[in-house]
């Protein structure tokens, strides 16, 4: 290829292919020298490489994971601690992060093989019928769990006195500092530390002194187990929808193809999924723990928003315990409005076929940094309206997260079984059984959940009450 | 800063060479202007997807039923 015939410098690079005119963008330039690091670790030999191309290539597995133990999430985890303490539920949790890893492994093969955004790929691949249902499903999901990323952020600096107006402002500004360097680089990195802290939970577990023992017994047991009632079943349903949302799977795909992964770079991508689950399945269980003592001390849980939970923790582990969780939920809050906005925008971009990377300047990708923030902003505002019942909306979102997964799921089911798109990467048979097993079980879910608020009556029957 | 006052973006030889180099052709902001084919759902995908899209709008609505009993 001939490039000194090339101006020296071009406002987009039109460089000749074989015929064809290829147009390089700054986009391109920028994913080109992450790819040039990657594949610098990939040629040479022995651990200390190997870990550098781990270091490279983590990032939408741990961050997608992280992500999701949310606000309303890390709540759902606290309000399962204080109702039923320490049983049935933490191995219950463990296994929920499994079929995340089932379901988010499939994401990365999409993304790899095929380059192309979950949303983009849905809209193409089966026509914009369909392609604007999961548009509105994904819309709707990500709007609710924003706001309560913004009431979990709000609630948890009310614990410090910080007025909520400031607090929501703090989280915007972290938002946005995320963004500034129009790097996907260095948004990962940024996004990753703070994701991180998520773990803070461990800490605030371990003042409380939980017994080692029971906790074994209930990982190898799953006992003791739960009443069968509508109390339960909305636990089950929030912790469900704690871990696998259907932003999720648009998230991985869509950083997977921004992060320019490829086909080379799956197991790494696996790795990263795994490692990601992992770290949030500790936190999650920690912050069952955590809040364990109150229902050993028949606390009633029942009402509690974020901040209350660090204020009827804080006589048992003390106001360092009780700032760490505090902090714990800021965090899970700032995070998680960081990758939905993300998810928001990534869609939107796939869909109308406008610039949707990080790596974009300000002024190129004005709609996608638009609809980032924009979905941020309204979200938060919305938190800042005085007599709004926000309640209702912490309550609703990980049930509606449950119920909008399954047609989520068909889709993607569908796309990594598409042997025109995935070739040889097409999932294996037992992924499929697999990932068919996790469509019954939320859709089951969904249906016990329905029968339990349409016909009480035949509920409690059900459940021999 | 207006967006008229915004600087272009300049892309060196060098940083041409570099994408075309070590982005697979398909990567390039420019491959993904191509449209993929559209499949063609058969009649079981179809009732699927019917059958999930009824079962979301029905749950959807027991959700908002279950909200305003709370909130009454």
């Amino acid at each position: 290829m001939n490039v000194g015939s090339q101006p020296s410098l071009t406002r987009a690079g039109l460089f000749p292919n074989g015929g064809e005119t290829v147009v390089i963008t700054h986009e391109d330039v920028d994913r080109a020298h992450d790819r040039v690091r990657v594949s610098t670790a990939r040629a040479r030999r022995g651990f200390s490489s190997r870990a550098k191309l781990l270091w490279l290539l983590v990032g939408p597995g741990v961050l997608v994971m992280l992500g999701e133990n949310d606000g309303p999430s890390m709540l759902s985890y606290a309000a399962t601690g204080a109702k039923f303490g320490i049983g049935f539920f933490l191995p219950f949790v463990a296994l929920t992060f499994g079929m995340a890893i089932v379901v988010q492994e499939m994401t990365v093969r999409l993304g790899a093989a095929t380059h192309r955004g979950h949303a983009e790929l849905i809209f193409e691949r089966f026509g914009p019928f369909w392609g604007w249902f999961s548009m509105i499903d994904l819309g709707i999901g990500n709007f609710l769990t924003l706001i309560t990323e913004f009431i979990a952020i709000r609630a948890g600096l009310g614990f410090f006195g910080v007025p909520p107006w400031m607090a929501i402002l703090i989280a915007l500004i972290i938002l946005y500092g995320a963004l500034v360097s129009h790097r996907y680089w260095t948004w990962e990195r940024i996004t990753l530390a703070a994701a991180l802290f998520n773990l803070v939970f461990i800490p605030v577990a371990l003042m409380t002194h939980p017994s080692w023992h029971s906790v074994g017994h209930a990982f190898i047991t799953w006992q003791p187990l739960p009443g069968f009632n509508k109390d339960t079943l909305l636990i089950v349903l929030a912790d469900i929808g704690a871990t696998v949302t259907p932003w999720m799977l648009f998230f991985q795909q869509s950083a997977t193809v921004d992060k320019g992964m490829t086909t080379k770079d799956i197991r790494f991508g696996r790795i990263d999924t795994v490692l990601g689950a992992a770290l949030a399945t500790a936190a999650a269980v920690a912050t069952i723990l955590a809040t364990a003592p109150l229902f050993a001390h028949q606390m009633t849980a029942d009402t509690f928003q974020a901040a209350e939970f660090a204020q009827a923790l804080q006589p048992l582990i003390g106001r360092f315990g009780a700032s760490l969780f505090a902090l714990g939920m800021v965090e899970a809050g700032i995070v998680a409005s960081i990758t939905i906005s993300t998810s928001s925008a990534y869609a939107f971009g796939e869909v109308t076929h406008k610039p949707h990377s990080l790596n974009l300047p300000m002024g190129q990708g004005k709609a996608f940094y638009s609809v980032l923030t924009l979905c941020a902003v309204a979200a938060a505002a919305i938190v800042l309206v005085p007599g709004l019942p926000l309640v209702y909306v912490v309550l609703v979102v990980n049930v509606v997260a449950v119920l909008a997964m399954p047609p989520a799921l068909v889709f993607l089911f569908m796309l990594v079984n598409d042997k025109e798109i995935m070739g040889d990467l097409v999932s294996p048979a037992w992924a499929n059984v697999l990932a068919t097993a996790v469509v019954f079980i939320l859709t089951a879910a969904g249906v016990l959940f329905g029968v339990s608020i349409i016909a009480p009556n035949i509920f409690a029957a059900l459940s021999g009450k | 800063m207006t967006p008229k006052e915004q600087p272009p973006v300049l892309i060196s030889n060098a940083d041409q060479q570099l994408a075309l180099s070590s982005l697979e052709h398909d990567q390039l902001v420019k491959a993904k202007k191509h449209f993929i084919p559209r499949r063609h759902l058969k009649g079981p995908e179809l009732v699927v997807l019917w059958a999930l899209r009824i079962y979301l709008l029905f749950m959807m609505a027991v959700v908002g039923y279950q909200a305003w009993i709370a909130a009454r």
